[in-house]
C-alpha cells in the first residue's frame, strides 16, 4: 500500500457478471466511450481507461462479463489469470442487485482468489422497481468487502465507489473478506492438498493461491491439472487430489465439481436470502409482457420478420432521401465553388487532381455513404440497448443449429449488417475453435453497412428495392449453405446453448446517441483516409492513363466472365479497401454519380452481387487473421473469391434472360 | 468427448466395467473379442494417442481421463439406446426389466463378458435407475411447470457448467418458454432468465414439485 501510495498510480480492474453494468461504470470513470449494449457478451475484448482521481492516478480495466472462474470459455481463463498474476490494486466487483444471488456465486470466487475487492451493487433503481430491496449494510458484513449501491446509468454511487477505493488503498476502510468454508469432506481434503502445494509446487503456489489451486483440482479444472502435472513435483498432489475426488463423488453421488458448486450456492444462497427483502409481490411489467410477445413460439417470428424488415426499410428510405439532399449540395453547389476558388491560384492540372481526387473523394464518402450507414448504427444501438438480442438469438437458435451453431451465433450475424470487424469479434461469445470460426466464415458473408450502400445505393436505387430484398434474401441463402457445408467439413462437435436473457431496458437517448457517434467516428476516421486516397490514386492512374493498362489486364475476368464494364474493374480493386469504394470510384470513373448512365440493370445486380461476396474488405481481413490466425484468414479470402467470380459470373448468364 | 462405440467397448474392457482397477493384459482383451490382435491394433493406437489408457509392456490400465469418458459414455448409451421408450423411467426399467436378456446376451456373445463383469454393469446401471425414478427432463416440461433439478448427464464440462449457472441439484426450475421446432428452453432460475438449447435441456433430469415438497416439510 506505501509504495502504492508514492507511486500514485494504481490498477484498478472491473469484474463481473455479463451484463450486470460494467461497461457503463467504465464510461463513467474514464470518460471513454467503451461500447455499452444490453446483450451477454459484448465486452469481448477487456478494455483500458485512465482516471484521476484524489490526487491518484488510475489505470481503469474493464474485464468481460464471465460467470464463473472455470475453463468454460476463453474469457473466464483470460480474467483468472489477469486477477490472479497481474493482482490489479483493487477489483470492483459490479453485481445486478436484481439478481443477487447467481451474481455472489462469482463473488465468492473472487474471494477465494484473494483479490482485494469492493462490490459496487448495481441497478439497485430496477430492483426496487421489482420489489427487491437489499440491505446494504448486512451484505458488506457477510462478506467483509464495501458494499455501495449504485445506478451507473444515472451516474449515482460512482463517486462512492471511487472514495471507496481510496479509503481501502490507504487504509481507512479495512477488508476482512469472508473465508468461504466447505463441507466436512472437501475441507477435510483441501487442507491437505494445501499443505502439499505449498510444499511441493513453490512457484505455482507464488502465482495462484495454493488453497484456490487445490479448490480448483476438487473441481478438476483441466487448465490447473495441467500446470500441476507439468510441474515435476506436481504427481503428488495431482493423485491426492484424485483420491478425494472420488471420494467425494462416492459420498454424494454427483460429480465433484457440481458438489463444490452446490456448496457455494448453499453459501451464497443463505446471504442472499439473509439481506433481500421483497417488498412488493413482483407484479407483472411491461417488459414481461414485451417478452413474452417478442419471444413467444409463434409470435414471435413475425416480430422479428418485422423489425428486420422496418430496420431496412428505415435505412433505405431515409438514407435515399439524404443521398438526394447531399448530393444537390455537394456536387451542384459545393464542388464547383471549390474548383472555381482553386483554379485562380493554381494551374488547371492540380485544379483536377484536387477536386477530382480529394474533394469528390470526402463528397462522394459523405453523399454516398454516410446517410446509410448513420441510420443503421442508430436502429442497431437501439436493438442492442433494449434487450432485444438474446430474443432473437433464442427464437433462431434451432435454425442456427442447422449451420451448426447454437443461438448465440445469431448475435455476430446480427453485428454483421452494420461492420463485419466488430461481428468477427463478437464471435468470442461462441465458447469452442470451432464453433467460432465456423461463426467467423459466414459472418463476413453477411453485406455490412458498407455493402448495403452499394445494394442500396445502386440495385435499390436504380433496378428497385424488391431486386435489392432479393439479394439479401440470396446472401442468407449462400450463408445458410456455406454455413452447412463448413459444419460438415469442419471435424468437431457442435456446442449447445446457455445463454442469459437479460430483461429489456428502455433504450437511453444519450447512450443511442454516444454510441452512434462512436461508431459513426470510427467509420470517418478508418473509411475516409482510404476514400480520400483511393479517390486520389485513382485520379492519378487516370492522368496518367495507367489506368487503362490495368483495365486491359482484369478485362478477362471482369468483362469476358461476369459481363461488367471492364472500367469496373479498378473499383473492384479499390474495394478491398472498403467495400463502399467501389461505388465512390465507380462514381469518379465515370465523371458522374448517376449509375443509370454506366450500368445495365442486369450490371448492376452482377456488380452487387460480387462486391457483396468476393472478398472481405481490409479491415475484416485483419480481424480474421487476429481471429483465426493467417492460414484460416486466407482461406477465407480464397473461398470468398472464388464464390464471388461462380455466382457472378453464374448470375450473369442465367439471369440475362429475364433482367436486361 | 465423443468416441466411437468401438474405442468405447475396447475401453471398457480395459476397464472390466470399473471392476478392476489393476492392469489388464492385452491379450486377455483379444482373447475376448475373439479376434486377431492386429484388429486390435488400431483402437490401441488411437486410445493410446488420446491419452485415454497407459501401457507398460503387454499390460493395459485406464488414464483418469479414460475413466471419466467410459462413465460419461456409459451414463450416455443407455440413456441413448432407450430414448425411444416412453419417458427416462420407462427406458431404465425397459432396460433392467425386459430387454435385459437380450442386451446380455448381445455383450455376452459378442464381447464375451464374463458374470462378473456383467453384474458390475448392472449394478450400475441400478444406481442410475434409482436417480432416475419419477423423473423427468427439463426439456420435457411444459410452459409454467415447475421441477427440482435432480442432476445432469453429459460430459464433466457440460455438467460443471450448469451447475455453475445455478442449475445444482435441489435447486427449483420454472420453463418460462420454449421455441418451438426443437429450439431452446428458457427457464428462471435462482431469479434469472436462462435459455437452453434443447439438447442440454434434456440433458437436465428433474423431479417433481410436490414430491420435493414433502420431502422439504418434513426437514
Amino acid at each position: 500500500m506505501q509504495r502504492a501510495e508514492q507511486e500514485h498510480s494504481l490498477t484498478i480492474a472491473l469484474a463481473g457478471n455479463a451484463n450486470v453494468g460494467k461497461s457503463t461504470i467504465f464510461n463513467q470513470l474514464t470518460g471513454l466511450d467503451q461500447i455499452v449494449g444490453n446483450w451477454p457478451g459484448k465486452t469481448v475484448e477487456r478494455a483500458e481507461g485512465t482516471l484521476h482521481f484524489k490526487g491518484y492516478t488510475f489505470k481503469v480495466l474493464d474485464l468481460p462479463g464471465i460467470y464463473s472462474l472455470s475453463t468454460y470459455s476463453i474469457e473466464e481463463i483470460v480474467a483468472r489469470d489477469y486477477i490472479a498474476i497481474e493482482r490489479p490494486d483493487m477489483i470492483i466487483n459490479v453485481v445486478d442487485a436484481s439478481a443477487l444471488e447467481r451474481n455472489l456465486y462469482f463473488t465468492l470466487q473472487l474471494l477465494e482468489l484473494e483479490a482485494p475487492i469492493i462490490m459496487a451493487l448495481n441497478q439497485v433503481d430496477f430492483a426496487s422497481k421489482r420489489g427487491i430491496e437489499i440491505d446494504v449494510q448486512r451484505l458488506s458484513l457477510a462478506l467483509g468487502v464495501p458494499v455501495i449501491p449504485t445506478v451507473a446509468i444515472g451516474g449515482i454511487g460512482i463517486d462512492g465507489v471511487m472514495s471507496t477505493v481510496v479509503d481501502v488503498l490507504e487504509g481507512r476502510v479495512g477488508l476482512k473478506p469472508l473465508k468461504v468454508r466447505y463441507g466436512k469432506e472437501v475441507e477435510g481434503g483441501l487442507d491437505k492438498i494445501e499443505t502439499i502445494i505449498q510444499e511441493r509446487l513453490p512457484e505455482l503456489s507464488a502465482k495462484y493461491p495454493a488453497r484456490w489451486i487445490a479448490i480448483k483440482l476438487l473441481e478438476r479444472d483441466e487448465d490447473i491439472e495441467k500446470k500441476v502435472q507439468s510441474n515435476q513435483n506436481g504427481k503428488e498432489a495431482l493423485e491426492y487430489a484424485h483420491t478425494i475426488v472420488e471420494e467425494i463423488e462416492r459420498l454424494h453421488g454427483e460429480p465433484s465439481s457440481v458438489v463444490i458448486a452446490s456448496e457455494r450456492y448453499r453459501i451464497v444462497n443463505n446471504i442472499a436470502r439473509d439481506v433481500t427483502q421483497v417488498v412488493s409481490p413482483p407484479k407483472t411489467m411491461l417488459e414481461e409482457k414485451l417478452d413474452a410477445v417478442t419471444a413467444h413460439r409463434i409470435l414471435g417470428y413475425p416480430v422479428l420478420i418485422a423489425v428486420m424488415t422496418a430496420t431496412f426499410a428505415t435505412i433505405f428510405v431515409v438514407g435515399d432521401l439524404l443521398v438526394g439532399i447531399l448530393n444537390s449540395l455537394f456536387e451542384k453547389t459545393l464542388i464547383p465553388i471549390i474548383a472555381g476558388a482553386l483554379s485562380v491560384v493554381m494551374p488547371q492540372a492540380f485544379v483536377h487532381l484536387i477536386v477530382g481526387g480529394f474533394f469528390s473523394g470526402i463528397g462522394a464518402g459523405i453523399t454516398i455513404a454516410l446517410p446509410y450507414i448513420v441510420p443503421f448504427y442508430i436502429i442497431l444501438a437501439v436493438l442492442e440497448d433494449s434487450g432485444y438480442l438474446p430474443r432473437a438469438a433464442f427464437l433462431m437458435d434451432s435454425v442456427m443449429h442447422r449451420i451448426g451453431l447454437h443461438g448465440k451465433a445469431f448475435i455476430p450475424l446480427l453485428l454483421g449488417y452494420g461492420c463485419n470487424v466488430p461481428a468477427c469479434i463478437g464471435c468470442r461469445i461462441m465458447e469452442t475453435d470451432r464453433e467460432r470460426f465456423l461463426a467467423g466464415l459466414v459472418v463476413v458473408l453477411v453485406p455490412c453497412a458498407a455493402r448495403t450502400v452499394i445494394i442500396l445505393g445502386l440495385v435499390g436505387r436504380y433496378v428497385g428495392l424488391p431486386a435489392a430484398l432479393a439479394l439479401y434474401i440470396f446472401d442468407l441463402v449462400l450463408v445458410f449453405a456455406l454455413g452447412r457445408l463448413a459444419f460438415r467439413v469442419l471435424p468437431g462437435e457442435p456446442v449447445g446453448l446457455i445463454m442469459e436473457m437479460p430483461p429489456y431496458k428502455m433504450p437511453s437517448l444519450k447512450n443511442v446517441g454516444k454510441k452512434t457517434w462512436a461508431r459513426t467516428k470510427d467509420f470517418i476516421y478508418i473509411a475516409f483516409p482510404l476514400i480520400i486516397g483511393g479517390s486520389v490514386v485513382l485520379e492519378i492512374l487516370r492522368t496518367t492513363g495507367l489506368v487503362w493498362s490495368i483495365v486491359d489486364l482484369m478485362a478477362p475476368f471482369v468483362n469476358g466472365w461476369l459481363g461488367l464494364p471492364a472500367i469496373t474493374g479498378i473499383p473492384l480493386i479499390f474495394g478491398i479497401l472498403r467495400k463502399e469504394l467501389t461505388l465512390i470510384l465507380l462514381s469518379e470513373l465515370a465523371g458522374t454519380t448517376d449509375f443509370g448512365r454506366i450500368l445495365s440493370p442486369l450490371q448492376m445486380v452482377v456488380f452487387a452481387l460480387v462486391t457483396m461476396i468476393y472478398i472481405p474488405c481490409v479491415a475484416t481481413i485483419a480481424a480474421l487473421v487476429r481471429e483465426f490466425g493467417w492460414k484460416r484468414a486466407v482461406g477465407v479470402v480464397i473461398i470468398d473469391i472464388l464464390l464471388a467470380l461462380l455466382i457472378g459470373g453464374s448470375a450473369y448468364r442465367i439471369l440475362a434472360a429475364y433482367i436486361q | 468427448m465423443s468416441i466411437d462405440s468401438e474405442l468405447y467397448e475396447f475401453l471398457e474392457l480395459v476397464d472390466g466395467f470399473g471392476a478392476e482397477n489393476r492392469p489388464v493384459d492385452l491379450s486377455a482383451i483379444v482373447l475376448k473379442l475373439k479376434c486377431h490382435v492386429d484388429e486390435v491394433d488400431n483402437v490401441l493406437k488411437t486410445a493410446l494417442k488420446a491419452g485415454l489408457i497407459e501401457r507398460s509392456n503387454d499390460l493395459l490400465r485406464l488414464t483418469d481421463r479414460g475413466r471419466l469418458i467410459v462413465k460419461t459414455h456409459r451414463e450416455r448409451y443407455v440413456h441413448k439406446e432407450y430414448e425411444h421408450g416412453h419417458g427416462l423411467t420407462g427406458r431404465v426399467t425397459e432396460l433392467l426389466e425386459g430387454r435385459v436378456r437380450n442386451w446380455r446376451g448381445h455383450w455376452r456373445k459378442r464381447h464375451g463378458f464374463d458374470d462378473r463383469a456383467l453384474e458390475n454393469l448392472y449394478r450400475g446401471l441400478g444406481e442410475l435407475k434409482g436417480r432416475i425414478e419419477e423423473t423427468s427432463t427439463l426439456a420435457d416440461l411444459r410452459q409454467g411447470e415447475k421441477g427440482v433439478v435432480a442432476f445432469a448427464l453429459g460430459g464433466h464440462g457440460l455438467v460443471r457448467r450448469l451447475s455453475e449457472m445455478g442449475l445444482t441439484p435441489g435447486t427449483e426450475v420454472t420453463v418460462v418458454r420454449s421455441a418451438p421446432l426443437h429450439g431452446p428452453v428458457e427457464v428462471k432460475v435462482r431469479g434469472v432468465s436462462l435459455a437452453l438449447g434443447r439438447g442440454i435441456a434434456s440433458k437436465i433430469i428433474v423431479k417433481g414439485l410436490e414430491r420435493d415438497a414433502e420431502s422439504g416439510a418434513g426437514t
